[in-house]
C-alpha cells in the first residue's frame, strides 16, 4: 500500500483536474445550438488560418535557425555553457518578451528613433509593426522566444555523456569515410536528435497556434487568431456564450489533431525520398561557423535590449518622439507597482506553492511507485501540456463552477499546477530513475537508515535536475495567463493578468515594470539553479 | 600503397607520451602496435588520421602513397578506421551504412557494389535490416565492408577485436586480415592482446618511457 503515498495526491490534485477539466468542457460544448453559433460566426475561418499558420510557420522557422545555430556549434562550444547561456532566455515569459520587443520596433520605439536620428525625421514613421493583420509580429516574437527552448533542448540532449561520446565516435567514422562536419550534422547527428525533440515541438506548435496573452498585445485584431476569437466568448458574462467558445475550444483542438495527423502522414509519405540524401556518398562541406555564432550573438543582442529598454522605459514618464534618451527619470511606475502589490505577490507565491507541490508529488511518486507506471504520469503530463492551454483550463473553470473554486488562489493554484507538475515530472524523471541503486545498498551498510539516504545521499546528487525542474516549474507558473484569468475571474490578479490589461492601455512605464518583473523573476531562478548546481560533487 | 610516418611522436600537455620514431608499413602489410592502456596508443592513430585533440599533440610527418597528409582534414586523408564498437549509424540501414562512405556516382553501379560487398560479409540479401536487429558478429562485418568500400589508402584499427567473444574473436581476425591483405591495404592494429597481432606479421611495443621497440 505504500504506493498509495505517491498516487494519491498526485491523483486528487492533478490527475482529476486535468481529466475532470477534459470532461467539463466537453460536456459544455455538447450542445448544438453553441455549434450552431459558432460555425455562424463569420470571423472563425480566418482566425483558424491565421492560427495554424502562426503555429506552423512559427515552429518551422524556429526548429530551422536553432538547428542552423546548432550545426555551427556542435563541436565547437561546450553544450553546458550553451545550456546556461540559453536556459535564462527560455525562462521568460513569452508575453513580457512580446511587450519589450513591441517598444522595440512598433513607429515611436527604440529602432525607429536611431533611424530618426540619422535620418532627421520629427514624426513617428507610418509603420504597421506589432498588430499587423498577418501576424507577422506575433510569428516574430514566437519564433525568438521557441528558438532558446529548441537549443536548450537540444544542449540537453548533447550533454548526456554516452551519447554524445558515441556521436563523437560516430562522427571520427563518418570523418574517416569521407565527410565534412557539415555532412556529419545532416546525415548523423540529424538524425538521431530529430526522434527526441517530436514532442517538444509538437508543444511549440500547438502553444504557437493557440496562445492567448502574447496574441492579444501583438497579434493581428480584425480578425484576430481563433483563440483569441475563442478567449472573448469565454470572458463573457453571457452563458450562452461560454458555451459557444467551448466549441470553438473543442473546434480548435480537434484541428490541431487533424493537422497533426496530416503532417504525420505526410511525413511517412515523403521520409523514404530523403534515402537519396543520405545514401548519395561523401561530402565534404564544413558547418556554418561563423554564421551560427553571429546568430547566437544576434540573439544575445536582442534580449539584451529588451532587458534595457524595458528598464528605461519603466522609470520613464513622457518621452517625446525622435529623443533616444527619456527626458527626465521618475519612479511613479515601480512605486505603483509596490504600493498595489497584490498582482506581485500572487504571482509569487503561486509559483512557489505551485513549483514545491509539484517536487513533492513527484518525489512522493518517485519513491513509492514501481517505474514501469511512469509511463502513464508521463503520457498525462504530456496530454497537458500538448493540449491547447485555452481547452484545458475552461474546463478546469466549468469544472470548479460546481466546486466553487473560481475566483479562488487555491482554484487558480490548481490551473497552474497542471502544467508545472508535467514539467517538473518530465524533467525529473529519467534522472531520478537513473540514479544507481547500488549507493543505497551501500549506504545501508553504513548504518544509514532510507531517509539519512535519501536527505544525505540522494537529494543532493540530485540537485542539478532537482534545481533545473524548480527553475522550469516557476517561470511556467509565472508565464500563466489563461488559468489565471479564467479560475481567477478577475478576483486574482497576477503579474501576468495585469500585464494584459495594462497593454491595452497607455500606461507604458507601469506596462514595462510589470514585464521587467515578469522575466527578472524566472531569470533569477534559472541564474540561483545553475549557480547551486555547480556546488555539486 | 604504402603508409610512412616520419619522426612521429606525441605529447601530453607537453609531456612526452610517444618519442619520435620512423616506420614505413607496405602495401597489404599488418603491423601492431601494443601497449598497456593509457601508454598513448589510440592517440598515436587519432594523430595519423587527423583528429587528435588537445591537451594531447602529435609531431611528424604522415605519408600515404609518398604523399604528405599532415596538412589535411581527417575527411580528406582517405585513412579508413575500426574502433571496439561496430558504430554502424543505428538511424541507416545495412545498405545504407556501406552506401554512407562509398564515392559518389551512378546509382546503379553503387547499389550494386554495395550488394557484392554485403555477400563478401555472409550477409547477402540483408541491406534493408537495421543495424540492431545484427548480431555483434555480422555488424563488425558490416563495419569493415563499410570501411573496404570507401577505397582507404591505409587502415587503423582500434582494438577492434576487444569486445566480441573469444571464438568469435578468432574467426574475426582471420576476416579482417585476409580482407586486409587481399586489397592490398597497408594497416596498424593497436591493441593489448598479443594474439591480435596477425601471424609472422610485425609487431611493436610502446614502452613505458615512450619509446618504440620491435618485439
Amino acid at each position: 500500500m505504500k504506493w498509495l503515498g505517491g498516487a494519491l495526491p498526485l491523483s486528487v490534485f492533478w490527475l482529476a483536474p486535468l481529466l475532470g477539466g477534459l470532461a467539463a468542457v466537453s460536456f459544455t460544448a455538447n450542445d448544438p445550438a453553441a455549434w450552431r453559433a459558432f460555425f455562424s460566426h463569420p470571423q472563425i475561418w480566418h482566425g483558424l488560418a491565421l492560427s495554424l499558420a502562426t503555429g506552423t510557420m512559427g515552429l518551422a522557422l524556429s526548429v530551422a535557425i536553432a538547428l542552423w545555430i546548432a550545426a555551427g556549434l556542435h563541436g565547437n562550444m561546450a553544450w553546458n555553457k550553451m545550456q546556461q547561456l540559453v536556459g535564462g532566455f527560455l525562462s521568460l515569459p513569452h508575453l513580457a518578451f512580446a511587450v519589450g520587443f513591441g517598444f522595440l520596433i512598433m513607429p515611436s520605439g527604440l529602432i525607429a528613433r536611431v533611424i530618426a536620428l540619422a535620418l532627421g525625421w520629427t514624426t513617428p514613421p507610418p509603420w504597421v509593426t506589432t498588430q499587423d493583420p498577418y501576424g507577422f509580429a506575433l510569428l516574430a516574437v514566437l519564433v525568438l522566444k521557441e528558438v532558446p527552448f529548441i537549443l536548450w533542448l537540444i544542449a540537453g540532449h548533447m550533454q548526456r555523456p554516452e551519447f554524445s561520446s558515441l556521436l563523437n565516435e560516430q562522427a571520427r567514422v563518418a570523418r574517416s569515410l569521407g565527410h565534412g562536419d557539415g555532412s556529419i550534422w545532416l546525415r548523423v547527428v540529424l538524425p538521431q536528435i530529430l526522434p527526441r525533440l517530436l514532442w517538444p515541438m509538437v508543444i511549440v506548435w500547438v502553444y504557437g497556434a493557440s496562445v492567448v496573452d502574447m496574441a492579444l498585445v501583438t497579434g493581428p485584431t480584425q480578425p484576430p487568431p481563433l483563440a483569441v476569437i475563442i478567449w472573448g466568448d469565454l470572458n463573457n458574462a453571457q452563458q450562452a456564450l461560454n458555451a459557444r467558445g467551448a466549441a470553438g475550444a473543442v473546434f480548435l483542438t480537434l484541428m490541431l489533431v487533424t493537422a497533426g495527423l496530416a503532417f504525420a502522414s505526410a511525413w511517412r509519405l515523403f521520409a523514404p525520398l530523403l534515402d537519396v540524401f543520405f545514401t548519395q556518398g561523401p561530402s565534404g562541406a564544413g558547418a556554418p561557423r561563423r554564421f551560427a555564432f553571429a546568430l547566437l550573438v544576434g540573439f544575445r543582442s536582442l534580449y539584451v535590449a529588451v532587458f534595457l529598454l524595458l528598464f528605461l522605459l519603466s522609470l520613464t514618464g513622457f518621452w517625446a518622439f525622435p529623443a533616444l534618451l527619456p527626458p527626465q527619470m521618475q519612479f511613479s511606475a515601480w512605486s505603483e507597482l509596490i504600493e498595489s502589490p497584490a498582482p506581485l505577490l500572487n504571482s509569487l507565491s503561486l509559483a512557489f506553492v505551485s513549483v514545491a507541490v509539484a517536487l513533492t508529488f513527484a518525489i512522493a511518486w518517485f519513491e513509492t511507485v514501481d517505474e514501469r507506471f511512469d509511463i502513464a504520469v508521463l503520457a498525462f503530463s504530456l496530454a497537458a501540456l500538448t493540449l491547447p492551454a485555452i481547452l484545458i483550463a475552461q474546463g478546469q473553470y466549468f469544472l470548479f463552477l460546481h466546486l466553487m473554486l473560481n475566483g479562488s488562489w487555491f482554484g487558480v493554484l490548481l490551473g497552474h499546477l497542471t502544467p508545472v507538475f508535467a514539467y517538473v515530472f518530465i524533467v525529473l524523471q529519467g534522472p531520478y530513475r537513473a540514479f544507481d541503486p547500488r549507493y543505497r545498498s551501500v549506504s545501508y551498510g553504513l548504518n544509514t537508515d532510507a531517509l539519512r539516504f535519501w536527505a544525505a545521499i540522494k537529494v543532493p546528487l540530485l540537485k542539478p535536475p532537482l534545481l533545473t525542474a524548480a527553475a522550469v516549474g516557476i517561470g511556467v507558473s509565472i508565464a500563466q495567463y489563461i488559468p489565471s484569468q479564467l479560475i481567477g475571474s478577475g478576483r486574482v490578479s497576477t503579474l501576468t493578468t495585469e500585464a494584459v490589461t495594462l497593454a491595452s492601455g497607455g500606461n507604458r512605464a507601469l506596462l514595462a515594470a510589470f514585464s521587467l518583473v515578469l522575466m527578472a523573476i524566472p531569470l533569477l531562478a534559472f541564474t540561483l539553479a545553475t549557480r547551486f548546481a555547480r556546488n555539486t560533487p | 600503397m604504402s603508409l610512412s610516418l616520419h619522426a612521429v611522436s606525441l605529447t601530453l600537455a607537453g609531456a612526452p607520451l610517444i618519442t619520435a620514431f620512423d616506420l614505413v608499413v607496405e602495401d597489404g602489410e599488418v603491423v601492431t602496435i601494443m601497449g598497456p592502456s593509457g601508454c598513448g596508443k589510440s592517440s598515436l592513430l587519432a594523430y595519423i588520421a587527423g583528429d587528435l585533440t588537445p591537451p594531447l599533440l602529435g609531431h611528424g610527418r604522415i605519408f600515404l602513397n609518398e604523399r604528405d597528409v599532415t596538412d589535411m582534414r581527417p575527411e580528406q586523408r582517405k585513412i579508413g578506421r575500426l574502433f571496439q564498437d561496430d558504430l554502424l549509424f543505428p538511424h541507416l540501414t545495412v545498405g545504407q551504412n556501406i552506401l554512407f562512405g562509398m564515392a559518389r556516382g551512378s546509382k546503379d553501379q553503387r547499389v550494386e557494389k554495395m550488394r557484392l560487398s554485403l555477400q563478401q560479409a555472409e550477409l547477402g540479401g540483408w541491406e534493408d535490416r537495421m543495424p540492431s536487429t545484427l548480431s555483434g558478429g555480422q555488424k563488425a562485418r558490416v563495419s569493415l565492408m563499410r570501411a573496404l568500400v570507401a577505397e582507404p589508402s591505409c587502415m587503423l584499427l582500434d582494438e577492434p577485436f576487444n569486445k566480441l567473444d573469444e571464438e568469435l574473436r578468432t574467426s574475426m581476425r582471420a576476416y579482417v586480415y585476409s580482407h586486409l591483405q587481399s586489397h592490398g591495404i597497408p594497416s596498424l592494429v593497436v591493441s593489448h592482446d598479443k594474439a591480435d597481432a596477425p601471424r609472422g606479421g610485425r609487431v611493436l611495443h610502446i614502452r613505458k618511457s615512450g619509446e618504440i621497440v620491435h618485439a
